[in-house]
Parts: structure tokens; sequence; C-alpha cells
């Protein structure tokens, strides 16, 4: 595979200088492996794309990274320290595949996003000025300036992605991984991430995002590697990604490895546009 | 106010102030978990404890604390290790708690006072001043924990998930949770009961969850709507000879019903409306659109059409389009959500 060779042509430096370093990794659930053999290494500042059908096991490869999978076999290095032995998780930020904010009791715009900060603040510490800076530019950078003291249950589902999105900014993350930032949401908060993104990523963050629709981000994301029955089949450039992807020669119903020209539009999610519904919920 | 003349009814009031008040600060965080009934379990719990205590006759109160404090942390290594057998693993804590603590109370010597209701339903009026200042410590200490960790409470409770993912310490805070909750069950043990300090923990936060708008609002509510119920339940019960414990659960429910009614109200209103113009336009079927005659109007990402003096707004859902009055659905459903998502 020719995207492959190109990540080889550049060999990997020590793995205390990588942002994530996967050696022959396999990550799971108990003592069953979804992701097997994988070698990836991102350095710091890449913005990467993690591709793959329903099941391809790419979200269990983030979850590896941030310790809510075991790593059952092989190396698995985040920030330079073993994915176990992390002392500092605050500067990994976490953005889930979630829909929506959902406690039982209400909750502002600022105390979810403020949660975010939590990490950065030790056992005990009380919010410092810095603290709520920090809250304060990350809501601001998702462009929810004038919602903070909103009950977040009152946001629409795109804006409620959104204050997920700035709960992981509030501890100025150094790695920032999502699962699924753009599913389900409507074309004009899907523009507004990839804003947000952009404007991350120009300041040294690395952006590991696990996707099946890499369109929306296609301006931020430069990089793709696509998983597929937990492997890596391909690693190189966003935009090669689809095609090669398709290459591979491995077809089956709802397997989005299919070449867009088979006309499945279904099987190649990443490269189709989406329906855009009349009217968000933004007013 | 003759009630404040008897030095039992005193105490029973302070007594209930402090519950009224501890409780639904901690219970706030068992709604946000959606774990309501662990109260009631520890609850159970605590009764070997009164037991123990009984028995040995040292106090029953340090006793039931030990019990339902070593039960709390039990329940966490339990819920922590995720299998599906901490389900069955619970009911056996549970049940062998109470039946424990009734066989225990059943070998006392016979002379000792061994009123197994007075621990099961309260029996407030039996508040020693001994008792009142270990309660007194026991609030002092829940508040205290609650304003140093509610936020890493909170965040715990609302995406255990994320908080484990960021490095939060989520184990130890949820034993420090269900620590609280123990301390409240015992707190809570003269003034309501074992078995109806769930409510009292529960209740309060349930009406807060419905009128406040923020986490913090919620907390505060709840817990003075705790002191209101829990304060007006005791005088009450010293008037009409009723227990404690059942009076003051019986307001804070009916306080439930009335708010929670007053919502659903609200809210089918708000329905009824919609549906009565959607109807409307229903009557005259018309998609606006470039040159329907009707003026558009420009919003953000869509456009409204200005129809006889209001502006109509698209509205998509999954039959079809029809037009809603501008600035209605502030939060659609989302409708193309589900199909992308592994």
């Amino acid at each position: 595979m020719t995207g492959r060779t190109l990540a080889e042509q550049q060999p990997p430096g020590p793995d205390r200088d990588l942002a994530v370093g996967l050696r022959g990794a396999s990550i799971g659930y108990g003592d069953v492996p979804v992701v097997q053999g994988v070698d990836l290494t991102v350095r710091p500042g890449e913005a990467l794309a993690v591709l793959g059908s329903n099941g391809s096991g790419k979200t269990t490869l983030a979850r590896g990274l941030l310790g809510l999978a075991s790593v059952l076999g092989g190396e698995v290095t985040v920030l330079g320290a073993p994915v176990g032995r992390l002392r500092d998780r605050g500067r990994v930020g976490y953005v889930p595949q979630r829909h929506t904010v959902s406690g039982a009791v209400p909750a502002t715009v600022r105390e979810v996003v403020g949660v975010g900060r939590l990490a950065r603040r030790g056992l005990l510490g009380r919010p410092t000025a810095a603290d709520r800076a920090a809250v304060a530019d990350a809501i601001e950078a998702v462009g929810l300036a004038d919602r903070v003291r909103d009950p977040v249950a009152s946001l629409s589902g795109g804006q409620q992605r959104r204050v997920l999105v700035a709960r992981a900014l509030a501890a100025e993350p150094e790695l920032l991984i999502m699962d699924e930032p753009t599913a389900g949401v409507d074309a004009a908060n899907q523009q507004a991430l990839a804003g947000v993104l952009a404007e991350v990523s120009s300041r040294g963050t690395t952006l590991l995002v696990v996707t099946h629709e890499a369109g929306p981000l296609a301006g931020v994301l430069t990089r793709a590697v696509v998983v597929d029955h937990g492997r890596v089949r391909y690693d190189g450039p966003l935009a090669g990604a689809g095609p090669l992807a398709g290459d591979a020669g491995h077809h089956h119903p709802g397997d989005p490895d299919d070449h867009p020209a088979t006309g499945y539009r279904q099987h190649q999610p990443w490269t189709s546009s989406r329906p855009v519904r009349a009217r968000d919920g933004e007013q | 106010m003759e009630i404040l003349q008897y030095e039992f009814m005193q105490r029973a009031l302070l007594a209930s102030l402090m519950v009224g008040l501890a409780a639904p600060a901690v219970g706030i965080f068992l709604v946000q978990r959606r774990l309501s009934l662990l109260g009631d379990g520890l609850g159970h719990v605590a009764l070997v404890g009164v037991g123990v205590g009984v028995l040995t006759s040292t106090a029953p109160v340090g006793a039931a604390l030990v019990a339902a404090i070593a039960g709390a942390v039990l329940i966490e290594l339990v819920r922590a290790r995720g299998r599906t057998s901490g389900d069955v693993a619970l009911a056996v804590l549970f049940y062998g708690g109470i039946a424990g603590g009734v066989v225990l109370l059943s070998l006392a010597p016979s002379g000792q006072a061994t009123n197994l209701d007075a621990y099961l339903f309260g029996a407030i009026t039996t508040t020693s001043a001994g008792d009142l200042a270990a309660f007194g410590v026991i609030t002092v200490v829940i508040l205290s924990v609650v304003w140093l960790l509610g936020q890493r409470l909170y965040a715990v409770s609302d995406d255990e998930e994320y908080a484990r993912a960021v490095g939060l310490p989520v184990l130890a805070l949820n034993v420090v949770l269900a620590a609280l909750v123990a301390s409240t069950v015992v707190l809570s043990m003269r003034v309501v009961g074992l078995l109806l300090i769930s409510a009292l923990m529960i209740l309060p936060s349930a009406v807060a969850q419905l009128l406040a708008g923020s986490f913090r609002q919620a907390l505060l509510l709840a817990c003075g709507i705790g002191l209101v119920v829990s304060l007006a339940g005791t005088t009450a019960s010293y008037y009409t000879g009723t227990p404690s414990g059942g009076t003051i659960v019986l307001l804070a429910i009916a306080l439930f019903l009335l708010v929670a009614l007053a919502v659903a109200v609200r809210e089918a209103t708000g329905r009824r409306r919609h549906r009565r113009k959607v109807g409307l336009h229903a009557a005259h079927p018309h998609e606006h659109g470039e040159g329907c005659g009707h003026r558009p109007v420009p919003h953000g990402d869509h456009v409204d059409y200005d129809h006889d003096g209001h502006l109509h707004a698209p509205h998509r859902t999954g039959t079809g389009v029809h037009y809603d009055e501008h600035g209605e659905h502030p939060v659609p459903a989302p409708v193309e959500g589900k199909a992308g998502r592994p």
C-alpha cells in the first residue's frame, strides 16, 4: 500500500517525542482484542483522522489511548508515556461519542465546561482566575459565549456537542481525542466545529478525530488512518483515503471500503455530503 | 410556639433541621447518577450496625455508622469491578444487612430498648443530647465535603467515563460519595427511619431538578426544600400525633407531585398551542418558496416567510415540512443523528 509506505518514509523518533505511539498494539476489552497489531506514530501538532466503518475498531483504538480500553499486547504511548503510566491525564482532551449532555439534574454551559478544567486543578484546588479564564475562553472558542448561564438541555443537539468540545478545550490539552464529533450534527454546526478545530490545531494541539465521515473536517485534518477489522489498512494523506481504501479489494455490505463508483452511497460516507436540515436549532 | 417549650421537641427540631439540610445535599448526586436507591440499600446495611451496637451496649449510632460506611465502600468496590454479578452481590449485601440486623436485635437481652420500629421508621422524640452532638459532627462533615468536592462529585456523577479519561480519581470519589450516603443514612436514622431515608435524600432533589436552571441552583434549592419539609413535617407530627418520618416523606411527595403537575401543565399548554397553529396551517396547505406570494425574510441558515403579519419558519420532520411560528422549537430533536452512528 502506498499510504503505508509514505508513513514509513519518515522513521519514528524516540517515543517520548511522540503525541501517540503504537507498536504492534492490541487493544480490547477484558481479554478480547478488538484492534490487533497496529503500528501508528502521531507527531505533536499533527491532525489525524481515524476512519473506519461501524465495528472496525476505530473507537476502541481511541479508547485505548484514553485508558478506557485495555492494552492487551504491544506498546501504546501517549504524550511520551506508556498509556497506563501517564500521570497527568489532564494533558489529554476527550470529546466522547455522545449526542447530548444528559444528566438528570440541569446544569449550565459553564458548569459542564468547568468540569473539563478539574483535571488541571489538583485534588482539592479551588478554581483560580486562570481556571475561570480558561473555561470562559473555551466557551468563547465554540461560539457559545452568550449561552454560558443557560441550561445545557435548552441547547440544540449541535450546540450541546460544541459544549462537550469546549469541556475538552478548557483543560488546554496537548492532545485532543474526539469520537465522531460530526455525526448527527447539522451543516452549520459542522462548519463551526471545523473552524474551532482549525484554530486549536494552529496552536499546536495534536488532533486525533475518530470518524466515519472526514468530509466536514477535510480542511483541518491532513492525515488519515483507515481501520478495518481491527487493523490499519491505510495511513497517508486524507485526500487519498477514500479511493485507496476502496482499492483494498475487500468488499462486503456495510463496509465503507467500497469505492464511490459502486454506487453504494452509504458505503463511502466520509466522502458523501449529508442532507442538510432546513432549519437548525440556532436562533 | 408551645412546641418549643418541650426539650424533646427542641432536640427533635434540631435533628430534623440537620437532616433536612444534609440529606438532599448528598442525594442530589445520587439523582444525577441515577442511583437513587443506594441510600435505601445502605439503610438496610446500617441495621446490622444498630444490632451490633445494641448487643454490645455501645452506641448504636456509632456502630451503625461503621457498618454503613463499610457497606458503602464494599458496594463501590463491587461496582468498580463492573461485572454483572455485582447486582446479585448488592442484593446479598442489602438483604444480609437487614436480616442480620433483625436477628441480632432479637438476641438482645430482655429489658433493653430494642424497639425495631424506632430504627426502621424513626423515633425523633427519643433523640438524646448525645445523639444530637454526634449528628452535629456528621452534618458538618457532610456539608464540608460537599462544599470541598462538590464539583468533582458532580463530574463523576454526570459522566464517569469522561472523568476516568481525563484522570480524575473516579474510584476514590465514588467511595467518598458512598461514605457520604452512609453518613447521611445514620444521621437520618432517628428522624425518618432506615426504611424512609432514601426519600429524604431523593425527593427534595427531584423537586429541585424540575425547577432549577443550574446544578448549583438545584443543590441549594434541594437543601432549602429538605429543610422546610423536614421542619414542617416534624412540627405537623407533633400536633397530629403521627410518626415524624412518614409525615415528612408524605409532605415531600405531595410537594413533588404538585410541582411535577405544574410543570407538566405548563409544557402541555405550550404543546397544544403549537398543535393548534400547525393544524391551522394544515387547513390551507401551502409550501413557502420563491415567489409564493409571501415576503421572504432571510434568517441565519433558513428563510422565514411573512404570512399575514407573522413569520413562518420551515420545520422539517420525518413526514415532511410544515411551518412554525418563528421562534418555536428552540431544541429540535436530532432527527438525522441516529442514522450515521456506529
